[in-house]
């Protein structure tokens, strides 16, 4: 009696921590794949896609970095509207757009454009999973990896029988456990 | 009940404000008190200022990609860059921020470069798994890619730098952040 009780808890508790985190669930999974692999390839950032390609402007007349020369790379470049700022140093100019940015070597006249455009929703999966919001969030995300805790432990225990934590459930743990254990002894 | 809900709503909203009226009042006065900071005077100013509230203005050039924890401030000129580091209470600098100009209010710190410091650095670069947190932080392009050689020839240059200023350190400074404000 009193373990069919403790298992009909155990399946509700498994069952509601379910539903709860779903959504955290799906949105830490997704952010996971992300933020594994953003430094592959040309997955340079985990929340920005990015693309590069190099072309010529004119070279400023005298040498001289003004608003007007500015606006034209812009015009040439296809990107009015988009300035926020620009530094240089000795031989070179960057300015800086709402979209990326445009190098330029002032000696030569050729440029560097990065354009760059936000990973919507990823980004925001991104913000949770890096914790980067802080304040209550931090005590949320808490509860959640408790909650995982325990819909991993209560997870052991919602069937019996051939396919319980006695026989079938009892070697598929084991080689979840083993899995990140080799893993741990050969690469760590 | 609709009643009793209301009123706890408006209590509420009345605490919620006094605190946020309070907290501002005391972060402007704050802001007000600071010494202000350029760019180009930085250098020169930070050792007077260690561990004091400082206010800085420049226009961010770089953000680290890796969490966001470090952007860097320039002038026009990006000759000289300041490094600012995340405080207690900011999550991330977000790579948006790059190309704006800021204003921000920070605590000035100084991190000693030593002998000791540089042998532990390089015991870590000659261990096989990368270490993105060790190391000094430039801010320069590709400070993120440097190699293993690029790290222990930088690591031989301020040996070198080390031993032309006649003192046993080398003083790198940043500002810590408490916050900051975008200016248009």
């Amino acid at each position: 009696m009193q373990r069919r009780k403790l298992q009909r808890w155990n399946n509700a508790l498994h069952r509601d921590l379910g539903y709860l985190f779903f959504g955290m669930t799906i949105i830490y999974a997704i952010s996971g794949i992300v933020l594994n692999h953003f430094k592959s390839g040309a997955f340079k950032h985990p929340d920005y896609s990015k693309s590069f390609w190099e072309f010529t402007v004119s070279r400023p007349a005298d040498g001289k970095i003004t608003k007007s020369y500015i606006d034209n790379v812009l015009k040439e470049a296809g990107e009015e509207g988009h300035y926020k700022s620009h530094i240089f140093s000795d031989n070179s100019l960057q300015i800086f757009l709402t979209t990326g940015s445009i190098t330029i070597d002032l000696a030569s006249g050729s440029a560097y454009q990065e354009k760059k455009q936000t990973r919507y929703i990823i980004k925001e999966f991104n913000l949770l999973h890096y914790n980067n919001i802080k304040k209550a969030y931090t005590w949320y995300s808490d509860i959640y990896a408790v909650a995982l805790i325990l819909l991993a432990i209560t997870g052991l225990f919602i069937l019996r029988g051939k396919n319980g934590i006695l026989k079938r459930g009892a070697w598929l743990t084991a080689i979840g456990i083993i899995i990140p254990a080799l893993f741990i002894l050969f690469y760590a | 009940m609709i009643k009793k809900n209301s009123f706890i709503a408006v209590i509420s909203l009345i605490f919620a404000y006094a605190c946020t009226q309070g907290t501002r009042e005391s972060a402007e006065k704050q802001l007000s008190d600071t010494v202000k900071l350029t760019v180009a005077s930085f250098l020169t100013a930070a050792p007077n200022y260690v561990n004091k509230p400082v206010q800085i203005l420049g226009t961010v050039s770089h953000t680290c990609k890796h969490g966001g924890k470090r952007m860097f401030l320039v002038d026009e000129n990006d000759s000289i860059s300041v490094e600012i580091t995340t405080g207690p209470d900011i999550a991330k600098f977000d790579e948006a921020l790059i190309g704006s100009r800021l204003r921000v209010f920070g605590i000035l710190k100084e991190e000693r470069i030593d002998e000791k410091y540089l042998s532990e650095w390089e015991n870590e670069i000659l261990k096989p798994q990368p270490n993105h947190n060790v190391g000094v932080h430039t801010g320069a392009k590709g400070h993120v890619d440097q190699t293993s050689q690029d790290k222990l020839d930088q690591i031989a240059a301020y040996r070198e730098e080390i031993k032309k200023s006649g003192k046993d350190h080398l003083s790198f400074y940043s500002v810590e952040a408490i916050n900051f404000e975008e200016l248009k």
